[in-house]
Protein backbone atom coordinates (compact mmCIF):
# COMPACT_ATOMS: atom_id res chain seq x y z
CA UNK A 1 0.00 0.00 0.00
CA UNK A 2 1.39 3.28 1.42
CA UNK A 3 5.25 3.57 1.00
CA UNK A 4 6.25 4.87 5.42
CA UNK A 5 8.76 7.37 3.53
CA UNK A 6 5.46 9.31 1.80
CA UNK A 7 4.21 10.12 5.41
CA UNK A 8 3.56 14.16 5.68
CA UNK A 9 6.88 15.35 7.47
CA UNK A 10 4.51 16.80 10.22
CA UNK A 11 3.18 13.26 11.21
CA UNK A 12 4.74 11.13 13.62
CA UNK A 13 6.30 8.27 12.46
CA UNK A 14 3.97 5.64 13.78
CA UNK A 15 1.46 7.08 11.58
CA UNK A 16 3.12 6.30 8.78
CA UNK A 17 3.85 2.91 10.25
CA UNK A 18 0.39 2.60 10.41
CA UNK A 19 -0.84 3.39 7.01
CA UNK A 20 1.59 0.74 5.55
CA UNK A 21 -0.24 -1.85 6.89
CA UNK A 22 -2.98 -3.92 5.02
CA UNK A 23 -6.18 -3.91 6.87
CA UNK A 24 -8.73 -0.84 7.02
CA UNK A 25 -9.77 0.93 9.64
CA UNK A 26 -13.07 2.60 10.61
CA UNK A 27 -14.27 4.56 13.02
CA UNK A 28 -17.79 4.34 12.14
CA UNK A 29 -20.66 2.54 13.49
CA UNK A 30 -21.68 -0.55 11.56
CA UNK A 31 -25.14 1.05 10.55
CA UNK A 32 -22.63 4.45 9.34
CA UNK A 33 -20.22 2.19 7.82
CA UNK A 34 -22.90 0.15 5.77
CA UNK A 35 -24.62 3.27 4.79
CA UNK A 36 -21.08 4.52 3.63
CA UNK A 37 -20.70 0.81 1.21
CA UNK A 38 -24.13 2.02 -0.20
CA UNK A 39 -23.01 5.25 -1.32
CA UNK A 40 -20.00 3.97 -2.80
CA UNK A 41 -17.54 5.06 -0.07
CA UNK A 42 -14.95 2.40 0.57
CA UNK A 43 -13.64 3.20 4.48
CA UNK A 44 -9.38 3.50 3.93
CA UNK A 45 -8.38 4.24 7.77
CA UNK A 46 -8.92 6.37 10.52
CA UNK A 47 -7.24 9.57 10.81
CA UNK A 48 -6.35 11.81 13.25
CA UNK A 49 -4.64 15.31 14.09
CA UNK A 50 -3.79 16.56 17.61
CA UNK A 51 -2.47 19.96 18.67
CA UNK A 52 -1.43 20.60 22.41
CA UNK A 53 -1.75 24.61 22.86
CA UNK A 54 -0.60 26.80 26.14
CA UNK A 55 -4.05 28.03 27.24
CA UNK A 56 -4.36 30.69 29.47
CA UNK A 57 -6.72 33.71 29.80
CA UNK A 58 -4.16 36.92 30.68
CA UNK A 59 -2.23 36.47 27.05
CA UNK A 60 -0.21 38.43 25.62
CA UNK A 61 -2.29 41.24 23.59
CA UNK A 62 -4.65 40.89 26.20
CA UNK A 63 -5.69 44.21 27.06
CA UNK A 64 -5.89 43.03 31.11
CA UNK A 65 -3.42 45.34 33.38
CA UNK A 66 -1.99 44.61 36.69
CA UNK A 67 -5.59 44.37 38.85
CA UNK A 68 -6.68 42.62 36.12
CA UNK A 69 -9.01 44.99 34.91
CA UNK A 70 -9.45 46.41 31.49
CA UNK A 71 -8.26 48.30 29.86
CA UNK A 72 -10.92 50.44 28.40
CA UNK A 73 -11.15 50.01 23.83
CA UNK A 74 -8.18 47.80 23.81
CA UNK A 75 -9.62 45.57 21.93
CA UNK A 76 -9.78 45.09 18.52
CA UNK A 77 -13.42 43.95 17.50
CA UNK A 78 -16.57 44.32 19.36
CA UNK A 79 -16.47 46.71 22.49
CA UNK A 80 -19.13 48.19 24.57
CA UNK A 81 -19.47 50.26 27.65
CA UNK A 82 -21.97 50.86 30.25
CA UNK A 83 -21.48 54.10 32.62
CA UNK A 84 -22.98 53.76 36.14
CA UNK A 85 -25.78 56.42 36.65
CA UNK A 86 -25.47 56.99 39.91
CA UNK A 87 -22.29 59.03 40.11
CA UNK A 88 -20.59 56.97 43.34
CA UNK A 89 -16.85 56.74 43.52
CA UNK A 90 -16.01 53.49 45.67
CA UNK A 91 -14.08 50.46 45.56
CA UNK A 92 -17.10 48.59 46.01
CA UNK A 93 -18.80 50.55 43.45
CA UNK A 94 -17.95 50.12 39.63
CA UNK A 95 -18.22 53.45 37.54
CA UNK A 96 -18.39 51.69 34.28
CA UNK A 97 -18.77 47.85 33.25
CA UNK A 98 -17.61 46.96 29.33
CA UNK A 99 -18.07 43.52 26.97
CA UNK A 100 -15.47 43.13 24.74
CA UNK A 101 -14.47 40.82 22.19
CA UNK A 102 -11.02 38.30 23.68
CA UNK A 103 -9.60 37.76 19.74
CA UNK A 104 -6.10 36.66 21.26
CA UNK A 105 -8.46 33.61 22.36
CA UNK A 106 -10.57 33.10 19.19
CA UNK A 107 -6.68 33.57 17.72
CA UNK A 108 -4.81 31.14 19.50
CA UNK A 109 -8.36 28.48 19.27
CA UNK A 110 -8.16 28.77 15.53
CA UNK A 111 -4.83 28.18 15.57
CA UNK A 112 -5.33 24.89 17.74
CA UNK A 113 -8.05 23.86 15.68
CA UNK A 114 -6.79 24.37 12.31
CA UNK A 115 -3.78 22.80 13.21
CA UNK A 116 -5.42 19.58 14.42
CA UNK A 117 -7.61 19.65 11.36
CA UNK A 118 -5.06 20.20 8.98
CA UNK A 119 -2.79 16.88 10.19
CA UNK A 120 -5.97 14.95 10.21
CA UNK A 121 -6.46 15.90 6.37
CA UNK A 122 -2.39 15.20 5.52
CA UNK A 123 -3.34 11.55 7.01
CA UNK A 124 -6.02 11.45 4.91
CA UNK A 125 -4.03 12.40 1.59
CA UNK A 126 -0.97 9.68 3.03
CA UNK A 127 -3.70 6.62 2.59
CA UNK A 128 -4.70 8.74 -0.61
CA UNK A 129 -8.72 8.80 0.41
CA UNK A 130 -11.07 11.20 -1.38
CA UNK A 131 -12.87 12.71 1.95
CA UNK A 132 -12.87 12.25 5.30
CA UNK A 133 -16.69 11.45 6.83
CA UNK A 134 -18.07 11.50 10.51
CA UNK A 135 -15.45 13.56 11.99
CA UNK A 136 -14.75 14.48 15.47
CA UNK A 137 -13.63 17.28 17.44
CA UNK A 138 -13.14 18.10 20.95
CA UNK A 139 -10.53 20.00 23.45
CA UNK A 140 -9.34 19.04 26.72
CA UNK A 141 -7.38 20.38 29.45
CA UNK A 142 -4.64 17.93 29.76
CA UNK A 143 -2.14 17.13 32.06
CA UNK A 144 -2.71 19.74 34.89
CA UNK A 145 -3.88 23.13 34.45
CA UNK A 146 -2.87 25.98 31.26
CA UNK A 147 -2.63 23.21 28.75
CA UNK A 148 -5.08 22.81 26.30
CA UNK A 149 -5.49 19.88 23.84
CA UNK A 150 -7.32 19.83 20.52
CA UNK A 151 -7.96 16.84 18.44
CA UNK A 152 -10.12 16.49 15.30
CA UNK A 153 -10.62 12.61 14.04
CA UNK A 154 -12.41 11.04 11.59
CA UNK A 155 -12.78 7.81 8.84
CA UNK A 156 -10.35 8.68 5.51
CA UNK A 157 -13.04 7.03 2.27
CA UNK A 158 -12.14 6.69 -1.27
CA UNK A 159 -15.31 7.13 -3.87
CA UNK A 160 -15.59 3.68 -5.52
CA UNK A 161 -13.92 4.36 -9.30
CA UNK A 162 -13.89 7.72 -8.26
CA UNK A 163 -11.33 10.47 -9.25
CA UNK A 164 -9.66 12.45 -6.69
CA UNK A 165 -10.69 15.47 -5.62
CA UNK A 166 -8.82 18.93 -6.70
CA UNK A 167 -8.30 20.62 -3.99
CA UNK A 168 -7.46 17.10 -1.66
CA UNK A 169 -9.54 15.29 1.04
CA UNK A 170 -13.12 16.96 1.19
CA UNK A 171 -14.39 16.72 5.00
CA UNK A 172 -17.64 16.49 6.94
CA UNK A 173 -18.95 15.75 10.39
CA UNK A 174 -21.52 13.64 8.87
CA UNK A 175 -21.51 9.96 8.30
CA UNK A 176 -23.98 7.26 7.38
CA UNK A 177 -27.72 7.61 5.96
CA UNK A 178 -27.69 11.89 6.79
CA UNK A 179 -24.23 11.92 4.42
CA UNK A 180 -26.19 9.75 2.14
CA UNK A 181 -29.70 12.20 2.33
CA UNK A 182 -27.48 15.13 1.79
CA UNK A 183 -25.96 13.28 -1.47
CA UNK A 184 -29.16 12.59 -2.79
CA UNK A 185 -30.58 15.90 -2.53
CA UNK A 186 -27.86 17.29 -4.48
CA UNK A 187 -25.05 18.47 -2.78
CA UNK A 188 -21.52 17.35 -2.30
CA UNK A 189 -19.86 17.91 1.45
CA UNK A 190 -17.00 20.34 1.07
CA UNK A 191 -15.24 20.74 4.37
CA UNK A 192 -16.22 21.23 8.12
CA UNK A 193 -16.62 24.72 9.15
CA UNK A 194 -15.84 25.54 13.27
CA UNK A 195 -14.82 28.91 14.87
CA UNK A 196 -15.36 30.29 18.36
CA UNK A 197 -16.41 33.33 19.67
CA UNK A 198 -15.17 34.78 23.28
CA UNK A 199 -16.53 37.36 24.69
CA UNK A 200 -15.60 39.07 28.46
CA UNK A 201 -18.45 40.64 30.43
CA UNK A 202 -16.97 43.04 33.08
CA UNK A 203 -19.94 44.11 35.14
CA UNK A 204 -21.13 47.11 35.37
CA UNK A 205 -22.52 48.19 39.18
CA UNK A 206 -26.25 47.55 37.87
CA UNK A 207 -25.69 44.15 35.86
CA UNK A 208 -23.31 43.12 39.13
CA UNK A 209 -26.66 43.87 40.96
CA UNK A 210 -29.02 42.21 39.12
CA UNK A 211 -26.97 39.17 38.76
CA UNK A 212 -25.15 38.78 42.04
CA UNK A 213 -27.00 41.20 44.10
CA UNK A 214 -23.78 43.10 44.87
CA UNK A 215 -22.73 46.43 45.10
CA UNK A 216 -26.08 48.02 46.62
CA UNK A 217 -26.23 50.93 48.27
CA UNK A 218 -28.30 53.04 45.37
CA UNK A 219 -31.47 52.25 45.76
CA UNK A 220 -34.46 49.61 44.71
CA UNK A 221 -33.90 48.42 41.63
CA UNK A 222 -36.95 47.62 39.99
CA UNK A 223 -37.29 43.12 39.88
CA UNK A 224 -37.90 41.57 36.10
CA UNK A 225 -35.83 43.79 34.12
CA UNK A 226 -33.59 42.96 31.46
CA UNK A 227 -29.87 42.63 32.22
CA UNK A 228 -29.05 44.83 29.17
CA UNK A 229 -25.45 44.50 29.46
CA UNK A 230 -25.81 40.36 29.94
CA UNK A 231 -27.98 40.10 26.75
CA UNK A 232 -26.26 42.45 24.64
CA UNK A 233 -22.90 40.13 25.57
CA UNK A 234 -24.93 36.96 24.99
CA UNK A 235 -26.03 38.34 21.55
CA UNK A 236 -22.54 39.61 20.29
CA UNK A 237 -20.85 36.08 20.64
CA UNK A 238 -23.24 34.47 18.77
CA UNK A 239 -23.43 37.47 16.28
CA UNK A 240 -19.49 37.14 15.92
CA UNK A 241 -19.25 33.17 15.90
CA UNK A 242 -21.42 33.26 12.74
CA UNK A 243 -19.30 36.03 10.84
CA UNK A 244 -16.39 33.85 11.70
CA UNK A 245 -18.20 31.12 10.09
CA UNK A 246 -19.49 32.75 7.44
CA UNK A 247 -15.99 33.93 6.46
CA UNK A 248 -14.92 30.76 6.20
CA UNK A 249 -17.77 29.78 3.55
CA UNK A 250 -16.93 31.63 0.30
CA UNK A 251 -19.96 30.71 -2.13
CA UNK A 252 -21.30 27.89 -0.36
CA UNK A 253 -23.85 27.07 2.60
CA UNK A 254 -23.15 26.34 6.12
CA UNK A 255 -25.55 22.45 6.51
CA UNK A 256 -26.07 21.36 9.60
CA UNK A 257 -25.10 24.14 12.04
CA UNK A 258 -24.62 23.49 15.87
CA UNK A 259 -24.16 26.33 18.23
CA UNK A 260 -22.81 25.82 21.97
CA UNK A 261 -22.58 29.05 24.33
CA UNK A 262 -20.86 28.30 27.51
CA UNK A 263 -19.78 30.66 30.47
CA UNK A 264 -16.97 30.39 32.75
CA UNK A 265 -16.90 32.51 35.98
CA UNK A 266 -13.50 34.41 36.12
CA UNK A 267 -14.01 36.66 39.00
CA UNK A 268 -16.63 38.82 40.69
CA UNK A 269 -18.19 40.25 38.17
CA UNK A 270 -15.37 39.61 35.56
CA UNK A 271 -17.39 36.24 33.30
CA UNK A 272 -15.98 34.86 29.90
CA UNK A 273 -18.61 33.72 27.72
CA UNK A 274 -17.80 31.23 24.61
CA UNK A 275 -19.60 29.98 22.02
CA UNK A 276 -18.45 27.21 19.79
CA UNK A 277 -20.13 27.58 16.38
CA UNK A 278 -19.86 24.15 14.11
CA UNK A 279 -21.56 23.15 10.51
CA UNK A 280 -20.62 21.32 7.47
CA UNK A 281 -19.81 23.43 4.32
CA UNK A 282 -21.60 22.21 1.68
CA UNK A 283 -21.84 23.19 -2.62
CA UNK A 284 -24.66 22.71 -4.93
CA UNK A 285 -23.82 20.14 -7.53
CA UNK A 286 -26.90 19.30 -9.03
CA UNK A 287 -30.57 20.31 -9.15
CA UNK A 288 -33.09 19.83 -6.22
CA UNK A 289 -34.21 16.24 -6.38
CA UNK A 290 -37.20 15.86 -3.89
CA UNK A 291 -36.48 12.75 -1.86
CA UNK A 292 -39.54 9.91 -1.91
CA UNK A 293 -42.21 11.09 0.88
CA UNK A 294 -41.35 9.30 4.16
CA UNK A 295 -43.78 6.64 5.08
CA UNK A 296 -44.86 6.72 8.75
CA UNK A 297 -43.78 4.47 11.18
CA UNK A 298 -44.60 3.11 14.84
CA UNK A 299 -42.06 1.30 17.10
CA UNK A 300 -42.82 -1.39 19.18
CA UNK A 301 -39.90 -0.75 22.10
CA UNK B 1 -17.27 -31.91 33.26
CA UNK B 2 -14.24 -33.37 32.99
CA UNK B 3 -12.93 -31.28 29.74
CA UNK B 4 -13.53 -28.23 31.49
CA UNK B 5 -10.03 -26.07 30.51
CA UNK B 6 -8.32 -26.06 33.54
CA UNK B 7 -8.33 -22.32 33.78
CA UNK B 8 -11.79 -22.04 34.46
CA UNK B 9 -13.30 -21.85 38.06
CA UNK B 10 -14.88 -25.65 38.86
CA UNK B 11 -18.47 -23.04 38.96
CA UNK B 12 -18.05 -22.45 35.34
CA UNK B 13 -17.64 -25.97 34.27
CA UNK B 14 -21.43 -26.56 36.08
CA UNK B 15 -22.68 -23.31 35.03
CA UNK B 16 -21.71 -24.03 31.10
CA UNK B 17 -22.89 -27.86 31.92
CA UNK B 18 -26.52 -27.25 32.50
CA UNK B 19 -26.10 -24.37 29.79
CA UNK B 20 -25.24 -27.33 27.21
CA UNK B 21 -28.71 -28.62 28.29
CA UNK B 22 -30.26 -26.31 26.09
CA UNK B 23 -31.37 -23.46 28.68
CA UNK B 24 -29.96 -20.43 27.47
CA UNK B 25 -29.09 -16.87 28.96
CA UNK B 26 -28.17 -13.93 27.63
CA UNK B 27 -27.86 -10.14 28.25
CA UNK B 28 -29.57 -9.58 24.47
CA UNK B 29 -32.83 -6.85 24.19
CA UNK B 30 -35.49 -8.98 22.84
CA UNK B 31 -35.13 -6.50 19.74
CA UNK B 32 -31.50 -8.12 19.51
CA UNK B 33 -32.33 -11.79 20.10
CA UNK B 34 -34.97 -11.31 16.83
CA UNK B 35 -32.30 -9.94 14.90
CA UNK B 36 -29.66 -12.63 15.81
CA UNK B 37 -32.37 -15.23 15.00
CA UNK B 38 -32.92 -13.53 11.71
CA UNK B 39 -29.22 -14.11 10.32
CA UNK B 40 -29.37 -17.88 11.91
CA UNK B 41 -27.95 -17.59 15.18
CA UNK B 42 -28.73 -19.08 18.36
CA UNK B 43 -27.80 -17.49 21.86
CA UNK B 44 -26.20 -20.09 23.81
CA UNK B 45 -25.29 -18.32 26.93
CA UNK B 46 -23.78 -15.48 28.62
CA UNK B 47 -20.20 -16.24 28.95
CA UNK B 48 -17.35 -13.95 30.71
CA UNK B 49 -14.14 -14.28 31.88
CA UNK B 50 -12.11 -11.65 34.50
CA UNK B 51 -8.70 -11.48 35.37
CA UNK B 52 -7.21 -9.73 38.34
CA UNK B 53 -4.05 -8.28 37.58
CA UNK B 54 -1.21 -6.35 39.95
CA UNK B 55 -0.37 -3.65 36.91
CA UNK B 56 2.71 -2.69 39.04
CA UNK B 57 4.80 0.55 39.12
CA UNK B 58 7.28 1.96 36.76
CA UNK B 59 9.41 4.80 37.70
CA UNK B 60 9.04 7.87 35.17
CA UNK B 61 11.23 10.36 34.46
CA UNK B 62 10.12 13.57 35.38
CA UNK B 63 10.78 15.66 32.54
CA UNK B 64 10.83 12.79 29.44
CA UNK B 65 7.77 11.92 27.73
CA UNK B 66 8.18 8.03 27.56
CA UNK B 67 5.71 4.77 27.16
CA UNK B 68 6.20 2.47 29.84
CA UNK B 69 6.51 -0.60 28.44
CA UNK B 70 5.55 -2.20 31.84
CA UNK B 71 2.42 -1.05 32.48
CA UNK B 72 1.55 -1.36 28.67
CA UNK B 73 2.56 -4.84 28.97
CA UNK B 74 0.35 -5.19 32.00
CA UNK B 75 -2.51 -3.59 30.70
CA UNK B 76 -2.79 -5.58 27.41
CA UNK B 77 -1.73 -8.60 29.06
CA UNK B 78 -4.60 -8.71 31.65
CA UNK B 79 -7.32 -7.90 29.09
CA UNK B 80 -6.00 -10.67 26.83
CA UNK B 81 -6.50 -13.27 29.96
CA UNK B 82 -9.84 -11.85 30.93
CA UNK B 83 -10.75 -11.85 27.18
CA UNK B 84 -9.04 -15.49 26.41
CA UNK B 85 -11.01 -17.00 29.35
CA UNK B 86 -14.43 -16.06 28.48
CA UNK B 87 -13.02 -17.38 24.57
CA UNK B 88 -12.57 -20.58 26.48
CA UNK B 89 -15.82 -20.28 28.13
CA UNK B 90 -17.44 -19.64 24.52
CA UNK B 91 -15.87 -23.04 22.96
CA UNK B 92 -17.15 -24.86 25.70
CA UNK B 93 -20.47 -24.06 24.74
CA UNK B 94 -19.54 -24.82 21.29
CA UNK B 95 -19.90 -21.77 20.05
CA UNK B 96 -19.20 -19.86 16.56
CA UNK B 97 -18.50 -16.29 18.49
CA UNK B 98 -19.43 -13.70 21.44
CA UNK B 99 -21.52 -10.41 20.48
CA UNK B 100 -21.97 -7.63 22.68
CA UNK B 101 -18.72 -7.80 24.25
CA UNK B 102 -18.12 -5.42 26.83
CA UNK B 103 -14.64 -5.13 28.05
CA UNK B 104 -14.50 -3.27 31.67
CA UNK B 105 -11.77 -2.59 34.33
CA UNK B 106 -13.03 -2.74 37.86
CA UNK B 107 -10.99 -0.61 41.03
CA UNK B 108 -11.52 -2.35 44.58
CA UNK B 109 -10.53 -0.81 47.79
CA UNK B 110 -8.88 -4.70 48.96
CA UNK B 111 -6.28 -4.06 46.20
CA UNK B 112 -3.90 -1.55 45.49
CA UNK B 113 -1.87 -1.06 42.55
CA UNK B 114 -4.66 -4.00 41.21
CA UNK B 115 -7.54 -4.45 39.20
CA UNK B 116 -10.16 -6.26 38.04
CA UNK B 117 -10.10 -6.48 33.89
CA UNK B 118 -13.54 -9.02 32.75
CA UNK B 119 -15.09 -9.09 29.59
CA UNK B 120 -19.07 -10.56 29.47
CA UNK B 121 -20.79 -10.95 26.02
CA UNK B 122 -22.99 -13.63 24.24
CA UNK B 123 -22.14 -16.68 23.02
CA UNK B 124 -23.93 -17.26 19.80
CA UNK B 125 -23.99 -20.59 17.60
CA UNK B 126 -25.03 -20.54 13.64
CA UNK B 127 -28.13 -22.71 13.22
CA UNK B 128 -27.05 -24.00 9.57
CA UNK B 129 -23.78 -25.79 11.14
CA UNK B 130 -21.70 -23.41 9.11
CA UNK B 131 -18.49 -23.52 11.40
CA UNK B 132 -17.80 -18.85 12.13
CA UNK B 133 -14.49 -19.63 13.86
CA UNK B 134 -11.89 -17.75 12.92
CA UNK B 135 -8.44 -18.18 11.35
CA UNK B 136 -6.93 -18.67 15.27
CA UNK B 137 -9.81 -21.50 15.73
CA UNK B 138 -11.46 -19.35 18.21
CA UNK B 139 -14.78 -18.16 18.38
CA UNK B 140 -15.20 -14.70 17.23
CA UNK B 141 -15.37 -11.94 19.79
CA UNK B 142 -16.81 -8.56 18.89
CA UNK B 143 -18.62 -5.45 20.57
CA UNK B 144 -21.50 -5.24 18.38
CA UNK B 145 -24.84 -5.01 19.66
CA UNK B 146 -27.19 -7.49 18.09
CA UNK B 147 -28.97 -4.71 15.67
CA UNK B 148 -24.83 -4.09 14.54
CA UNK B 149 -24.35 -7.59 14.31
CA UNK B 150 -27.72 -7.57 11.39
CA UNK B 151 -26.35 -4.93 9.48
CA UNK B 152 -22.74 -6.04 9.27
CA UNK B 153 -23.79 -9.80 7.89
CA UNK B 154 -26.39 -7.79 5.38
CA UNK B 155 -23.30 -6.03 3.79
CA UNK B 156 -21.34 -9.39 3.22
CA UNK B 157 -18.69 -9.09 6.20
CA UNK B 158 -18.10 -11.45 8.91
CA UNK B 159 -17.01 -10.36 12.50
CA UNK B 160 -13.39 -12.15 13.23
CA UNK B 161 -12.51 -10.94 16.71
CA UNK B 162 -12.56 -8.36 18.91
CA UNK B 163 -9.18 -6.20 18.70
CA UNK B 164 -7.28 -3.60 20.45
CA UNK B 165 -4.33 -2.28 21.12
CA UNK B 166 -3.11 -0.55 24.28
CA UNK B 167 0.15 2.09 25.11
CA UNK B 168 0.89 3.47 28.72
CA UNK B 169 2.66 6.94 27.98
CA UNK B 170 4.09 9.08 30.48
CA UNK B 171 3.69 13.00 29.43
CA UNK B 172 7.05 15.37 30.89
CA UNK B 173 6.35 17.75 32.86
CA UNK B 174 7.43 21.37 31.75
CA UNK B 175 10.59 22.36 33.43
CA UNK B 176 10.35 25.97 34.62
CA UNK B 177 12.57 27.83 31.98
CA UNK B 178 10.07 26.04 28.91
CA UNK B 179 7.22 27.82 31.37
CA UNK B 180 8.72 30.89 31.06
CA UNK B 181 9.84 30.96 28.39
CA UNK B 182 5.89 30.83 26.75
CA UNK B 183 4.55 32.83 29.58
CA UNK B 184 1.74 34.79 28.05
CA UNK B 185 1.20 33.48 24.72
CA UNK B 186 -1.08 30.98 23.82
CA UNK B 187 1.11 28.81 21.41
CA UNK B 188 1.52 25.15 20.52
CA UNK B 189 3.46 22.83 22.53
CA UNK B 190 5.11 20.68 20.19
CA UNK B 191 6.17 18.57 22.70
CA UNK B 192 3.33 17.60 23.97
CA UNK B 193 1.11 17.35 20.68
CA UNK B 194 4.04 14.64 19.57
CA UNK B 195 3.95 12.76 22.18
CA UNK B 196 0.30 11.75 22.28
CA UNK B 197 0.08 11.94 18.78
CA UNK B 198 2.60 9.26 19.26
CA UNK B 199 1.26 7.21 21.76
CA UNK B 200 -1.90 7.16 20.23
CA UNK B 201 -0.60 5.83 16.76
CA UNK B 202 1.18 3.36 18.80
CA UNK B 203 -2.27 1.69 20.33
CA UNK B 204 -4.03 1.66 17.22
CA UNK B 205 -0.99 0.29 15.45
CA UNK B 206 -1.28 -2.13 17.76
CA UNK B 207 -4.87 -3.01 17.43
CA UNK B 208 -4.14 -3.38 13.68
CA UNK B 209 -1.97 -5.89 14.05
CA UNK B 210 -3.92 -7.78 15.91
CA UNK B 211 -6.24 -7.20 13.27
CA UNK B 212 -3.89 -8.52 10.54
CA UNK B 213 -3.11 -12.13 12.25
CA UNK B 214 -7.14 -12.60 12.46
CA UNK B 215 -6.70 -11.78 8.41
CA UNK B 216 -8.87 -9.18 8.22
CA UNK B 217 -9.66 -7.17 5.44
CA UNK B 218 -10.91 -3.93 8.35
CA UNK B 219 -12.21 -2.80 11.59
CA UNK B 220 -15.20 -1.54 12.25
CA UNK B 221 -16.36 1.04 14.95
CA UNK B 222 -13.18 1.57 16.13
CA UNK B 223 -12.69 3.98 19.76
CA UNK B 224 -10.15 5.44 21.04
CA UNK B 225 -10.26 5.84 24.94
CA UNK B 226 -7.85 7.65 27.26
CA UNK B 227 -7.96 6.43 30.66
CA UNK B 228 -5.57 7.78 33.80
CA UNK B 229 -6.81 5.16 36.08
CA UNK B 230 -4.76 6.20 39.43
CA UNK B 231 -2.06 6.75 38.14
CA UNK B 232 -1.90 10.74 38.39
CA UNK B 233 -2.71 13.20 35.28
CA UNK B 234 0.67 12.86 33.54
CA UNK B 235 0.64 9.36 33.05
CA UNK B 236 -2.24 8.08 30.61
CA UNK B 237 -3.44 4.85 28.75
CA UNK B 238 -4.60 5.07 24.99
CA UNK B 239 -6.83 2.14 24.23
CA UNK B 240 -8.17 1.59 20.69
CA UNK B 241 -10.60 -1.22 19.94
CA UNK B 242 -12.76 -2.42 17.34
CA UNK B 243 -14.38 -5.24 15.67
CA UNK B 244 -11.67 -6.86 12.89
CA UNK B 245 -14.01 -8.11 9.96
CA UNK B 246 -13.43 -9.78 6.72
CA UNK B 247 -15.38 -9.63 3.57
CA UNK B 248 -16.93 -13.05 2.53
CA UNK B 249 -18.27 -13.85 -1.17
CA UNK B 250 -22.25 -13.50 0.31
CA UNK B 251 -24.09 -10.96 -1.48
CA UNK B 252 -24.78 -7.63 -0.14
CA UNK B 253 -28.57 -8.17 0.85
CA UNK B 254 -28.54 -4.69 3.32
CA UNK B 255 -32.02 -3.21 1.31
CA UNK B 256 -31.83 0.50 0.50
CA UNK B 257 -33.28 2.43 3.36
CA UNK B 258 -36.42 4.46 2.82
CA UNK B 259 -37.18 7.63 5.13
CA UNK B 260 -39.26 7.04 7.47
CA UNK B 261 -41.21 9.42 9.70
CA UNK B 262 -41.38 7.99 13.36
CA UNK B 263 -44.95 8.78 14.99
CA UNK B 264 -43.89 8.21 18.45
CA UNK B 265 -44.24 12.31 20.02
Amino acid sequence: MTDVSDAAPDLPEAAGRRFAEGAFTSGLTVPDFAACLQMGLEPVGFVQGFCVMQWQWYGMGSPFGPMGMPARGATTGYAESWQCPHGYVSAEHRSWGQNYEQSWVEEAWATGFTSAYQRMVEEADTVGAHGVVGVVDATAPLAGQGVLEFRVQGTAVRVADGPAPAGGPWTTYLAGQRLAKLIEAGYAPVSIAAAVASVRVWASCITAYLTEGTGQGWGRQPAGVEIEQAASAHMAVRRIAREHVRAQLGDDSLHGASLSASEREMGEGDAELQCVLRGNRVRRVKDFDPLAPPRPTVRLS
Amino acid sequence: MTDTPQDLPKEAGHRLEELEHGLFTSDLSVNEFLLIKEVGFHPLGFVMGSSIYHTGIQTRKWRTSQELAKLTGAMYEARELAMTRMEEEAAELGADGVVGVRLDVNYYEWGKDAAEFIAVGTAVKAENGVSYLNKLGKPFTSDLSGQDFWTLMQTGHVPLGLVMGTCVYHIAHRGLGQTLGSAGQNVELPNFTQALYEARELAMTRMQDEAGELGASGIVGVRLEEKSHQWGSHTIEFLSLGTAVAKTDEPVTLPRPTTIISLDN
